[in-house]
């Protein structure tokens, strides 16, 4: 810590010299008139104060960014702003007369309602992550037990996620390979 | 064979007679026989034997890729499928019988009655060029081919062209087991298949082909810094803005490629090369084309493009100065100044180019894609087409199934191995699928993207769990192999105990991912058969007993109307048709698929949607013979002008507010039965949609007039034509044509019993005449 207290006496030392130096020099009236005004009788404060510099996030930031965009994307987030259908569907049951909730938008290939876009969307998602689960768990830098945690949770990830798309799929469309 | 094995047997008898190392001698003859005759003793070396598989492989893919897209050439007939292929034939038929010069000069006086339409300055010739020099090449090696089998068959050769580009690309960007993945993934992917299908003649079939190359070229030009490959990508993109309208994207993709280079500071002289290379030539190359013209000096959306090269070469002036100057604070005081003055002067280029007008700003088209609202406000025609409602997630998972588990996968392994090249990738397949989400038609662009990071994802699993499987031996030598480091940063997979269990696991799972690859093909399979097949001019249901029914209407029309009116006649009907009736029928039409006037398409949507002797009025100022209108009443088909009918009132009365949407509509529904509006049930649509249908009787159990595809019975069942009659009807009822009577020779509708009283009736009907045409004299407007 020493070199930074020592620049931070020369630092101390040279913004004063510093703040004298431009005010003695400067010819910008409005200083001129804050350095009398306010500033003759109030004392600013020590800051150190550093223009933000801008650094690059790392990949895994980026990559957790794109998954959230590839979610909405693909869970139909355009279709629901403009066609702006209801967010879960209802039928009127004939014989009864009360209403039943329907989630899946029926007859058509390009129609969906909100719910039905984010909970596919969900399972796309999940699928992929637990691809990256089991390539995590083969990493070798990582004790045994959180590998296997690793591995079984992406094997189990890829496999509800599939068996949902499909039966999703199934639902939506009942002539699906038939 | 015979010979080789003689002498074998002598010597095996002559052995037998002999002691036995004559024996031992006979059979080590044999082994090598039968050695010789097994692969192994073809003495491949490991490089040869990958190579072979490689090259086998890519030859099952290229000629799968072809074979996938036959179905309805196989089921039907050899033809070309749709709306605009028509089109696109009918300038290739008159490419190859009149020649390049007259192609490029053509002006249509047989569309867009009266205006006409310059085809060779309206079109891009890319498609119609490669099929004329296929079929020309083809003829030359004397196969007497017909232009329309060469049209059919160009999509499924390009889109196996298109696999070969793509096992190129995957090996530049990750390895060859990645490009080989790729192109299976490709060849039969149902995003890609649904517009490239046989007999889907259009842009697309061989912009794709065009787009790819032009991105692998310039991926190699990036990697190599080579200015032959950044030279062969100009010419791709030439190629591809020949081709299609969506070169728009390489234009942007690859600035926009090149800006996050500089930011992630992976500045270089290779990128220079490429990217000054590339644009310059490219640019040139382009304006050869007449549509484009100067818009890629002149078009906002072609400005990043022109900004990204100048910031290159700012990049280049600043690197040059550094190598000059020894002194870092002095570079760093200079560089600031550099970088404001070059942003300054930049922004005011670009404001005062905007301001003055001779940037002109995006148009709707390419606006729409980045708010996708504004086409749903202010230009009905482009929120008409079916094709570019936004996407659903059903849409996405019926092109795509797998890969969408895959690309998320396949951008991490993208993300851990950051290269030029991964980062290019991850460009396009993201601002591809942002675009595959705005609109469903642009799914096609993003298949290529899906497919090669889908490909990383399974080439880099797969990868895993066969070292996995294969990492037997090493167990003994784990501790000495962790000293060394291995291949890849992380050193994979070799746990000291559990090792069979690890193992079965492997290959367990290596027997699970080949399961997820064969559904893929599965599905791919079922919907090219059963979705993207079909010649949509051509329709078929099922029959009450399973058979196949075939409704071959539309073709049954157009040649009526070739062969029953007069050469000169024209012909008025929705723009949807205006293609297949100039192709097909060989008339002129009033509007056509290329709806280039909104104008003249609104004139025709208002005399759809007037009354009677109103629209009369328009078809005679138009000089309109025959009106063609789409019916599926009788059929149950969903897709006819009644169903559209809501378009042309929006259309229509987007240019002439005399035509208002609420005025066909009942408490804002939309209905043809008892309770719709009167303005409904009688504008010209409706009557002849609907004249003599009220007699016909179209289900069993149901009154008669009731309409299959809305399903009510129709309100006005009596409906008499006074201005047109009847010429001809489908079969099943689905296009109508209707013949324009000639106005009255006299003044008198002729039924005035005996017209004893003829002067005062004459100055009657004088005056009634002007009271009515006082009501409708603003249909003089559309005459200017």
């Amino acid at each position: 810590m020493r070199p930074k207290s020592e620049n931070q006496n020369l630092s101390t030392t040279s913004s004063s010299s510093i703040s004298d130096a431009p005010s003695s020099t400067s010819i910008d009236p409005i200083f001129l008139i804050l350095r009398i005004l306010p500033f003759s009788f109030l004392r600013p404060p020590r800051l150190r104060l550093k223009i933000p510099t801008f650094t690059l996030p790392s990949p895994m930031t980026v990559y957790a960014l794109v998954l959230l965009t590839y979610f909405m994307v693909v869970s139909g987030i355009v279709y629901d702003v403009i066609v702006e259908p209801p967010g879960i569907g209802s039928t009127q049951d004939r014989v009864t007369g009360s209403v039943r909730p329907v989630v899946f938008l029926p007859g058509r290939v390009n129609g969906q309602y909100i719910i039905e876009g984010l909970s596919s969307g969900f399972m796309f998602v999940m699928g992929g992550i637990g691809i990256v689960l089991m390539d995590l768990a083969l990493d070798r830098n990582r004790a045994k037990s959180v590998k296997l945690s690793y591995a079984s949770a992406g094997i189990t990830s890829v496999v509800i996620a599939y068996m949902m798309s499909m039966l999703f799929i199934r639902i939506k469309i009942p002539a699906y390979l038939r | 064979m015979v010979g080789k094995v003689e002498p074998v047997n002598g010597n095996v008898k002559s052995g037998s007679n002999q002691s036995t190392p004559a024996a031992t001698q006979a059979a080590t003859l044999k082994s090598d026989l039968l050695n010789s005759l097994s692969l192994k003793s073809l003495k491949l070396k490991t490089k040869q034997q990958e190579l072979l598989i490689r090259v086998s492989i890519l030859c099952l893919v290229y000629v799968l890729a072809f074979m996938t897209r036959l179905f309805s050439v196989l089921r039907y007939e050899s033809m070309i499928h749709e709306f605009d292929p028509y089109f696109n034939y009918r300038t290739t038929l008159f490419l190859t019988q009149k020649g390049f010069y007259e192609f490029w000069n053509w002006f249509d006086y047989e569309s867009w009655y009266p205006l006409g339409r310059i085809v060779g300055g309206t079109l891009y010739p890319g498609l119609m060029v490669t099929a004329a020099i296929i079929y020309w090449v083809l003829r030359f090696l004397r196969f007497a081919v017909h232009i329309r089998e060469v049209c059919v068959l160009t999509a499924p050769f390009f889109a196996s062209n298109t696999t070969l580009v793509a096992y190129f690309f995957g090996k530049e960007i990750w390895d060859s087991g990645a490009g080989l993945v790729a192109a299976a993934l490709i060849a039969i992917c149902p995003g890609y298949i649904s517009r490239s299908v046989a007999g889907s003649y259009d842009n697309e079939g061989v912009a794709i082909f065009a787009l790819l190359l032009t991105f692998y070229l310039f991926v190699k030009a990036v990697n190599t810094g080579s200015l032959a490959w950044a030279l062969a990508s100009a010419f791709g993109y030439f190629y591809m803005v020949s081709a299609w309208g969506g070169y728009v994207f390489i234009i942007n993709l690859i600035p926009l490629y090149v800006l996050v280079l500089l930011i992630t500071g992976r500045y270089s002289m290779r990128l220079y090369v490429a990217y000054n290379c590339m644009y310059v030539v490219g640019m040139l190359l382009a304006m050869q084309i007449r549509f484009v013209g100067f818009q890629h000096v002149q078009s906002g959306e072609h400005m990043a493009a022109m900004g990204v090269f100048f910031l290159m070469q700012v990049f280049y002036f600043l690197d040059w100065v550094k190598h000059l100057l020894s002194d870092t604070k002095l570079f760093q005081a200079f560089l600031r100044i550099t970088v404001t003055c070059a942003v300054g002067v930049g922004a005011i280029a670009l404001g005062v180019g905007t301001a003055s007008g001779y940037i002109s700003p995006w148009t709707g088209r390419f606006y729409s894609l980045l708010d996708p609202t504004y086409a749903k406000d202010h230009i009905p025609i482009i929120a008409s087409v079916s094709e570019h409602q936004p996407t659903a997630w059903s849409s996405f998972m019926f092109d795509f199934h797998i890969l969408l588990f895959l690309f998320p996968a396949g951008l991490y392994f993208c993300f851990k191995r950051l290269t030029d090249a991964t980062i290019f990738i991850v460009m396009y397949g993201l601002t591809s699928m942002y675009f595959a989400g705005v609109m469903v038609r642009l799914i096609l662009v993003a298949t290529p993207a899906v497919c090669l990071i889908s490909a990383i994802a399974v080439s880099a699993t797969i990868k895993n769990l066969t070292l996995l499987v294969r990492a037997k031996n090493k167990a003994v030598s784990s501790g000495s192999s962790r000293g060394t480091s291995s291949a890849k940063g992380s050193s994979k997979g070799l746990i000291d105990h559990s090792q069979p269990f690890q193992r079965n696991g492997a290959i367990v799972l290596l027997l699970g991912a080949f399961y997820l690859l064969s559904k893929y093909a599965t599905h791919c399979t079922w919907v090219t058969s059963e979705a993207y097949s079909s010649p949509s001019i051509v329709l078929s249901a099922r029959g009450a007993h399973g058979n196949r029914i075939i409704f071959d209407d539309y073709r049954e029309a157009y040649f009526w109307l070739r062969q029953n009116t007069p050469p000169d006649a024209k012909v008025m009907s929705w723009w949807d048709y205006g293609y297949q009736i100039t192709a097909m029928g060989n008339r002129t039409v009033i509007v056509d698929n290329n709806t280039w006037n909104n104008t003249h398409i609104a004139t025709v949507g208002r005399a759809m949607s007037s009354y009677e002797d109103e629209a009369f009025e328009i078809m005679r100022s138009l000089d309109v013979d025959y009106v063609l209108v789409v019916f599926g009443g009788v059929t149950g088909y969903s897709s006819d002008d009644i169903n559209k009918f809501l378009w042309m009132v929006r259309i229509g009365g987007g240019v002439f507010p005399v035509i208002k949407e609420p005025d066909y509509l009942v408490n804002g529904e939309y209905r043809v039965d008892k309770g719709a509006a009167p303005k409904m049930l009688n504008c010209l649509m409706y009557k002849l949609s609907y004249y003599r249908f009220g007699e016909l009787t179209t289900e069993y159990g149901k009154p008669p007039g009731y309409d299959r595809a809305r399903g009510v019975e129709i309100g006005n069942k009596d409906i008499k034509l006074e201005y047109l009659e009847e010429a001809f009807t489908t079969s099943n009822w689905i296009v109508r044509i209707y013949k324009v009577k000639p106005p009255n020779n006299r003044f008198c509708n002729g039924d005035c019993h005996g017209c004893r009283i003829l002067v005062p009736c004459f100055w009657m009907m004088k005056w009634l005449k002007i009271l009515r045409s006082s009501f409708s004299f603003r249909m003089k407007y559309f005459l200017e």
